[in-house]
């Protein structure tokens, strides 16, 4: 350890933990949790990609941070109030109002000290867990409030042979870790899935950067743990790519002996950055990003370490270019429209599809899917400014309605939506807007239009689920019919074809299919042929779509 | 929609099998302490008879299924983000039982808890 280290170690030992100390705690809980968002993200349960535990978690302690940031010198108690606060204003989803129950019960206990000490400490973790407690009749056990409990619990255990208040939350790291660990034995639906609970690892990552603040660690890079195969997050890895970062290197290994991680990393980053190390099935798989020179270097260094099973190398670059090229392809010419008209603002999460709607006279797009959801400010930014009072919106995803809805309660113009659930029944909308007749005929007429068509999505499953009686195994392509798990099969083509038969194609008259990015385009003409051959009554019509995460969208009329 | 029409004959499912679904998935929400009765009458009732599911109604509307819930949030939450979460909760339990979509969960926040009196 350097001696800067050991002598800010030394002196944090000696100051008693008062208001501003609590603030940095707050800080460095906030920063190592957003290190590790991606990973909390990629702990949901069910098998379409659209986890968001970690960001919600992540936006509420930005919250509470937020109002603190300003305070100067305050006691203990006076900056929990307003921790507490500040994360009871930004709560987001179910894991976001857990937590800020937390820290309202965690304030509470503080509320008349002006420093932190080992019992009140205690206090403070088993005031969250009963104010957490209250929140709920039925609580589920193998979730945040597990962890909460059993981190209250270690506290009070700890109690009994220190009284160091950064003693205590050591001790309650590891508990917490282990009680994380423990959530699937708890929770038949995180063991079907193969996941740990994702709020009490959100929770978990709050206390260890708390505890590695107070260590002296750093807290900027992920955690050097492995994580599950699923949760590895190559895609996101291509948005952070450094300057002279020009290979991407993917490595399968079986090591020789158990392998001591922390060294492992070490060494990783003395060739590259964006490490990431996934487990499972008994072997590991390496995630490293290099520049062109020491491309081979993570290869030679993981075969002295056991025997290598895969390799992958691809050049980051042309990536890069590839994406350039996406967001500067074709422009896309909107619908202009003329006061008094209707104006319809659609969701779209790809350029393809964006293009489609436009040629039908979407007047504004506003991009989202699955993965990312358009806000309530993002619809408003879309059509306020459009010279009209009449808008009519189309989320094109269920999770998106209530976005849409909200824009509607807040604005002063006149907004019908059309609780489109896909992009089929988007489009199918579409085909009924007269953008001169009255807005409550005109959305009503679209509304009933999206009963009329039939919507296949294919995907590739994230993780091993049993869902709907159909059983997915992970990297699996399943189909989805009506936003429902249909079936589940080896190759896109027999999912297509699955899908087909099950929404019972042959009854329709054309059959429209969007395909996705990273579909090369071969695979697709193929897929289009043999459906082509299977069903030669129908008309079948192929569309570049763009989009995300999804290899087809299909369309049934 | 809560007729489903199979070789052998018909399956009715009735607004109370699916109340009782709702009901379920409303009090496992975080930040939900009860449900309340939807009017005066309905409170009576509850008080004299054991009903599974008070405070949601489900109603066919056509094809459509709506339902609402009323319930009683824990004081000192952000009932938006609860309100969501049941919302969310509802439509995915009946969905995922039921196999049919929902229309529309309605939320209606009755009243707030207060657990303590500080």
């Amino acid at each position: 350890m350097n001696p800067d280290v050991q002598a800010r170690l030394e002196r944090l030992k000696l100051t008693p933990i008062d208001g501003q100390a609590l603030k940095k705690l707050i800080e460095a809980g906030l920063t190592w949790l957003r290190a590790n968002q991606q990973m909390v993200n990629a702990l949901n349960v069910f098998p379409v990609p659209d986890g968001d535990t970690g960001t919600n978690m992540v936006l509420t302690m930005q919250s509470a941070y937020n109002e603190i940031d300003h305070l100067g010198h305050r006691g203990i108690g006076q900056m929990a109030a307003a921790v507490s606060q500040g994360a009871l204003m930004g709560a987001r989803g179910n894991s976001g109002v857990i937590l800020s129950q937390l820290w309202r019960g965690f304030a509470r206990a503080l509320q008349n000290h002006e420093i932190l000490d080992g019992p009140a400490l205690v206090q403070a973790f088993a005031n969250a867990r009963d104010t957490a407690y209250k929140g709920v009749v039925r609580p589920v056990e193998g979730t945040i409030l597990t962890v909460a409990k059993d981190a209250a619990a270690a506290a009070a255990q700890a109690l009994a042979e220190t009284d160091d208040p950064r003693e205590i939350l050591a001790r309650v790291v590891i508990e917490a870790d282990a009680s994380v660990q423990r959530t699937p034995e708890l929770l038949p639906v995180l063991k079907q899935a193969g996941v740990v609970d994702a709020g009490g690892k959100g929770l978990y990552f709050i206390l260890e950067g708390m505890l590695r603040f107070v260590h002296g660690e750093p807290l900027d890079m992920p955690t050097a743990t492995v994580q599950p195969l699923s949760a590895m997050n190559m895609e996101n890895a291509i948005d952070s790519i450094e300057p002279g970062q020009d290979y991407e290197v993917v490595v399968d290994f079986v090591p020789r002996e158990t392998l001591d991680l922390q060294k492992f990393y070490g060494e990783l980053e003395k060739i590259g950055t964006s490490i990431q190390v996934g487990e499972g099935e008994g072997m590991y798989r390496m995630h490293i990003h290099v520049p062109n020179e020491k491309r081979y270097e993570p290869i030679d260094f993981v075969m002295s370490l056991g025997t290598i099973t895969k390799i992958a190398m691809e050049n980051l670059l042309a990536q890069m270019e590839g994406i350039d090229h996406k967001a500067s392809g074709a422009r896309i010419e909107l619908a202009n429209i003329e006061p008094g008209q209707i104006a319809v603002v659609a969701a779209s999460p790809g350029a393809g599809i964006s293009r489609v709607f436009a040629s039908l006279g979407v007047a504004a797009i506003v991009e989202g899917g699955q993965t990312m959801n358009p806000s309530t400010k993002d619809f408003l930014d879309a059509f306020e400014n459009l010279p009209t009072e009449k808008v009519i919106i189309l989320p094109n995803n269920k999770n998106i309605i209530l976005a849409a809805q909200q824009a509607k309660d807040v604005t002063v113009k006149k907004v019908y939506v059309v609780p489109s659930r896909s992009i089929p029944q988007g489009l199918a909308a579409m085909m009924h807007l007269n953008p001169d007749g009255e807005t409550e005929a005109v959305a009503a007429k679209m509304t009933k239009a999206i009963e009329d068509v039939t919507t296949i999505e294919i995907t590739t499953a994230t993780r091993s689920v049993d869902i709907d009686g159909v059983s997915v195994e992970q990297g699996q392509v399943i189909a989805l019919v009506n936003g429902k798990l249909a079936i589940s099969a080896a190759t896109v083509e027999k999912a297509c074809l699955g899908a087909l038969a099950h929404a019972h194609a042959d009854d329709y008259e054309l059959i429209t299919l969007f395909h996705g990015e990273g579909l090369p385009t071969t695979e697709t003409n193929r897929i289009v042929d043999v459906i082509r051959t299977a069903y030669p009554a129908q008309e079948i019509e192929l569309q570049d779509g763009g989009q995300p995460h999804y290899q087809f969208i299909i369309s049934i009329e | 929609m809560s007729k489903e029409t199979t070789t052998l004959g018909t399956i009715h499912i009735s607004p109370n099998a699916l109340a009782t679904i709702a009901y379920h998935a409303t009090l496992t929400s975080y930040g939900v302490v009860d449900l309340a009765p939807k009017n005066l009458a309905e409170g009576i009732t509850t008080t004299l008879t054991r009903e599974p599911a008070h405070g949601v109604a489900v109603h066919y509307n056509g094809e459509e299924i709506d339902i609402d819930v009323h319930i009683i949030i824990e004081y000192g939450t952000r009932i938006t983000s609860v309100a969501a979460s049941v919302a969310n909760a509802v439509r995915y339990q009946v969905e995922k039982a039921l196999g049919m979509p929902v229309h529309n969960v309605n939320v209606h926040v009755q009243s707030l808890h207060v657990s303590d009196s500080e």
